[in-house]
């Protein structure tokens, strides 16, 4: 009797759908990642108690100079005059008055500013504001 | 003589789409800046809001200022640390739950401690937190 030599079953590893889960993955970053309009290095406050804002807020950054910058949510942060504040904020308002106003201020930043901050901003009749933290506790 | 055509199977090439993919993945990884969305959340009043003046004299008052690297709260004229300012507000809460507490910090506090007493009242539940700005606090006289 001549037994044949078994077939040898060829090893592979199924690579059809990598480009599917790849893809996958592509498309749960890009909708998870949020687009940064302020990149003001600031040392932000501490918090235990954080609620999540609405990612299209308009970003007011005050450094720990004193030194603001101004976003609508759609632009890049600029360098703005604190005087300036009032004019721009009224502009964004005039376009939603239920936006959303993050102050994303150091820590170690006189209260001053942010005083004149939030005087210009209910003169433009802002309702909604929040004050950017980390979490307390956390390092970093 | 009879020429044999080979019949040829149509077809894409996809073993490089999965390389494709992850190098457009490790592109948006390393571009992407993660954003803090979390902290905070507080209502200004309308600029026309008139209620206060009637709960102001009522209200609690918060003076924040600094020594040094440190923050000082004083309220309602006693000096406080962090943790006890809630402890004095539970049963003034347990009274009236709309109590309004204000917060007054000094122009040269720093931030930081203006989060940090929000942050406690916020743990507190306090319902009516007020933070007057210089121009208004002006506006209402002698009151505070």
């Amino acid at each position: 009797m001549n037994l044949k030599a078994p077939k040898r079953a060829e090893s592979y590893i199924p690579t059809a759908s990598m480009a599917d889960i790849a893809f996958l993955l592509i498309v749960f970053f890009m909708v998870t990642t949020t687009i940064t309009v302020d990149r003001t290095p600031v040392q932000l406050p501490t918090s235990l108690q954080r609620t999540e804002v609405p990612k299209d807020a308009a970003v007011i950054a005050v450094d720990r100079s004193g030194v603001v910058h101004f976003s609508d949510g759609e632009e890049d942060s600029r360098v703005m005059n604190m005087r300036d504040i009032l004019p721009s904020a009224a502009f964004v308002m005039s376009k939603n008055s239920l936006k959303f106003f993050l102050i994303k201020a150091d820590g170690e930043a006189e209260y001053q500013y942010i005083d004149q901050v939030m005087e210009q901003l209910r003169q433009a009749a802002v309702r909604n504001i929040a004050m950017l933290t980390d979490q307390e506790g956390v390092v970093g | 003589m009879k020429l044999k055509k080979k019949k040829q199977n149509p077809e894409i090439p996809t073993s490089s789409m999965a390389d494709i993919a992850f190098l457009l993945i490790v592109f948006f990884m390393v571009t992407s800046v993660f954003s803090v969305t979390r902290g905070l959340e507080f209502q200004l009043p309308k600029p026309d809001e008139e209620e206060m003046d009637q709960t102001l004299e009522e209200a609690v008052h918060i003076a924040i200022d600094r020594s040094g690297n440190d923050c000082v709260f004083t309220v309602d004229q006693q000096m406080m640390n962090l943790s006890d300012i809630n402890v004095y507000l539970q049963p003034k809460l347990m009274r009236n739950p709309n109590k309004f507490v204000i917060i007054d910090p000094a122009p040269t506090a720093p931030y930081r401690c203006m989060v940090d007493a929000f942050d406690e009242l916020k743990q507190g539940d306090v319902k009516n937190i007020s933070i007057p700005t210089q121009a208004e606090k002006a506006s209402w006289g002698d009151v505070m």
